[in-house]
């Protein structure tokens, strides 16, 4: 217990004094959560727009459309139209055979088109006008906020918790006689390299789940972004994509002789891919991956990380997390497994 | 030519990261352009993607199906709420609406009849309540002794008014036009960054302290071992920016006589020699390869993100903006999303570049010299 002691504070003081480590753990998640939300603040906060239309002074419906609450009227000459419509300052010109001009095809026009049809309609119909009742809602709705965007910031919190990468490879390199001087050491001491790799994890999981709370810290505080609002599954996926970070970082670490640089620029493009199909670039991706090749984003790690954090917090919806964390809980144990292939009973001739 | 032998040798070995930049890349934009681009020529009505749910399969809730199905996509759903309301929240469906057993009943006597999931700020959602509730109250007001009249409803709703796209005066596709732009705009992020790690790289190997001092002892003279690098970086900055002109013509090359494909070449040859340079001044400033990785990732996502590459302009700040315009980046874009007659539209854009080129050039040598003189 007391070793165990003693190899975390060493492994701990020797990850702080690391730049690497500090940097792409630390500053790195900073550096794009202020990124991200430059860039996706205005389209997080989208009220919903009224259409600008443009009649003539003697449109016969007139008095009708200024009764449209998702309609604005604007008054203009029929030879001005065309110029507006080209600023885009309107959207559809009517003129005054309810005939509608635009400048190209797209929601708000078949809006405006929608809306002008049913008045034709209603005389298509032919059935005396007491007959309608327009003042019945057949609908009863439920409001659900569409908000694709801020899947960003979940898959960005869920690569930072698998960043446990770096401190992985940098622990389990310090074991390796041919690849670190400290590793020459170790192995010629009667230290056991297995007690000095626990050390390492539980050093890497606590350096690493620190980082992660400063970047919520500043998520919520400083950007003021609201994320979570459930507790004890979130921390679960975050705790878990911490534990399977270390685990593939133990692996890249063990597994070749390439030098710490090349493992750590490996372990930052891994994550960065799957951090991408999981949406961190934009959600886009994340939707056309899941309508095209579903299995993708039920395997990726991060994407399990995402896809459950924003159901728990947003959606309340935690039917499929237990799921999710047996998966990620199985990567863990089949990368630490095929680590340990690596690792053990290694003796070198000469080095 | 030794020296240019091996820059270009060296280099090749950081294959790797060319590579998976552009695979991503490419296979981005090919998902990317699988969507229409013909260019209009009368107006379409837009098409939403709504789930429906009919408990009911009564003749009025197949009439009302068929005809959301004509004037919507109708996209698969689940009669889960937690689905639906997934669905939603991503924007897969614009509205879900699920049609009750008594569907019937409950439009007869008026009252609340369909159930339906949408975010009330999406302007097509309410075009979604609008076709409900049009459809329903035709049905009703055709209600006579029992029956609904819905073949007289169908027919009436099959009328509309007459559209007309306004003629403008450019031969440009919009649709093709707005894949160009997207296209070239992801360029510039993605020229960005494989310039600084890829030169970058290949430039700390040529600075390491031990290749230096072999070099200073050998024959070759500074000037020209300076020029053969110099012409290796250029080399490879034109390999990887052509594969990228050269990509746009491969996936969309019958179009570019729709839109004003000498523009983004110019355009782009011209981001591309004031990214060289910004790689000439970071090379100057560090020859530290994890510097340099940082860099890299930081920067082009940064100026991305802040020049209007993954969103557009309209939607930033003006302060954000206004940090932008300290980047070629910002101009690049601006160009590319700009519809022009001829260069001089963008003469300020493009002479912003080069000056943005030209003052990374000479803070580059400043510091070159500073530190020679060390």
């Amino acid at each position: 217990m007391k070793n165990l002691f003693r190899n975390c504070m060493y492994q701990e003081k020797n990850l702080y004094r690391d730049k690497t480590f500090v940097f792409w753990s630390l500053i790195y998640p900073l550096i794009m959560a202020i990124f991200f939300y430059t860039a996706f603040n205005g389209i997080m906060n989208i009220e919903l727009e009224k259409i600008d239309i443009g009649i003539g002074a003697e449109n016969p419906i007139g008095f009708i459309l200024e009764e449209i609450e998702l309609l604005n009227v604007h008054k203009i000459s029929e030879d001005k139209a065309n110029e507006k419509l080209e600023n885009e300052e309107i959207q559809g010109f009517i003129d005054n055979d309810l005939d509608l001009l635009v400048l190209k095809s797209g929601v708000n026009q078949t809006v405006i088109k929608e809306i002008l049809d049913q008045i034709k309609q209603i005389g298509k119909l032919n059935v005396p006008i007491e007959n309608f009742d327009f003042t019945v809602d057949y609908i009863q709705s439920t409001n659900q906020r569409a908000d694709a965007i801020i899947i960003i910031f979940y898959a960005l919190i869920a690569m930072v918790s698998t960043y446990g990468i770096f401190p992985g490879i940098e622990t389990v390199s310090l074991i390796q006689a041919n690849l670190t001087n400290v590793g020459k050491r170790i192995n010629i001491t009667p230290l056991k390299k297995k007690d000095f790799l626990l050390a390492g994890v539980i050093v890497s999981l606590t350096l690493n789940l620190l980082s992660n709370v400063v970047l919520l810290i500043f998520v919520k505080y400083l950007l003021k972004i609201e994320l979570f609002t459930e507790i004890k599954y979130s921390t679960l996926f975050i705790t878990i994509g911490n534990l399977f970070g270390v685990a593939l970082g133990i692996l890249i670490g063990s597994s070749n002789k390439q030098s710490i640089n090349v493992k750590t620029l490996l372990g930052i493009t891994i994550t960065l891919v799957l951090s991408f199909f999981s949406g961190m670039m934009s959600p886009d991706i994340k939707i056309l991956l899941d309508r095209k090749l579903p299995m993708i984003g039920k395997l990726n790690p991060i994407s399990i990380i995402t896809d459950n954090l924003y159901r728990i917090n947003l959606l309340e919806n935690t039917q499929y997390a237990m799921k999710g964390i047996m998966i990620l809980g199985v990567y863990c144990i089949i990368l630490i497994l095929v680590s340990y292939g690596f690792l053990r009973r290694k003796t070198y001739d000469s080095i | 030519m030794t020296v240019y032998k091996y820059f270009i040798k060296v280099a090749l070995k950081n294959k790797g990261v060319i590579l998976s930049y552009t695979f991503i890349f490419f296979i981005l934009s090919i998902i990317n352009g699988s969507t229409n681009v013909q260019r209009e020529t009368s107006f379409m009505e837009a098409k939403l993607n709504i789930g429906i749910v009919d408990n009911s399969s009564s003749e009025i809730s197949n009439s009302l199906v068929d005809y959301l199905g004509k004037k919507n996509n109708i996209i698969s759903t689940k009669p889960d709420e937690k689905y639906i309301k997934e669905q939603i929240f991503l924007q897969t469906a614009d509205a879900v609406i699920i049609i009750p057993e008594d569907f019937e009943e409950r439009v007869i006597n008026k009252e609340s009849a369909i159930q339906l999931y949408n975010d009330n700020r999406n302007i097509g959602s309410h075009q979604v309540q609008n076709q409900i509730n049009k459809f329903i109250s035709f049905a009703n007001a055709t209600y006579e002794n029992g029956e609904f009249d819905l073949s007289n409803v169908n027919s009436a709703l099959d009328e509309g008014i007459k559209v007309d796209l306004i003629k403008t005066d450019n031969n440009i596709n919009q649709k093709v036009n707005t894949w160009f732009k997207f296209y070239f705009n992801f360029t510039s992020y993605i020229i960005l960054a494989i310039y600084i790690s890829v030169i970058g790289f290949v430039m700390t190997d040529f600075t390491d302290e031990q290749v230096e001092n072999r070099r200073k002892i050998s024959s070759i003279r500074f000037l020209k071992f300076n020029r053969e690098m110099y012409l290796g970086q250029l080399t490879i900055a034109s390999i990887i920016t052509v594969i990228f002109i050269l990509g746009s013509i491969v996936l969309k090359g019958k179009y570019i006589g729709e839109v004003h494909f000498t523009k983004y070449v110019v355009n782009t040859v011209i981001f591309s020699f004031a990214a060289l340079c910004l790689v000439f001044l970071i090379n100057n400033i560090t020859n530290n390869k994890f510097i340099i990785s940082g860099v890299s990732t930081v920067l082009s996502l940064g100026t991305s993100f802040i020049s209007g590459v993954m969103v557009p302009q309209e939607f930033l700040g003006e302060k954000v903006l206004t940090i932008a315009k300290f980047f070629p980046t910002y101009y690049f874009v601006k160009i590319n999303e700009m519809e022009i007659h001829s260069f001089l539209d963008v003469k300020y854009e493009i002479f912003m570049q080069l000056l943005f080129a030209f003052a990374f050039l000479l803070m580059g040598l400043y510091i070159s010299r500073a530190r020679q003189r060390v």
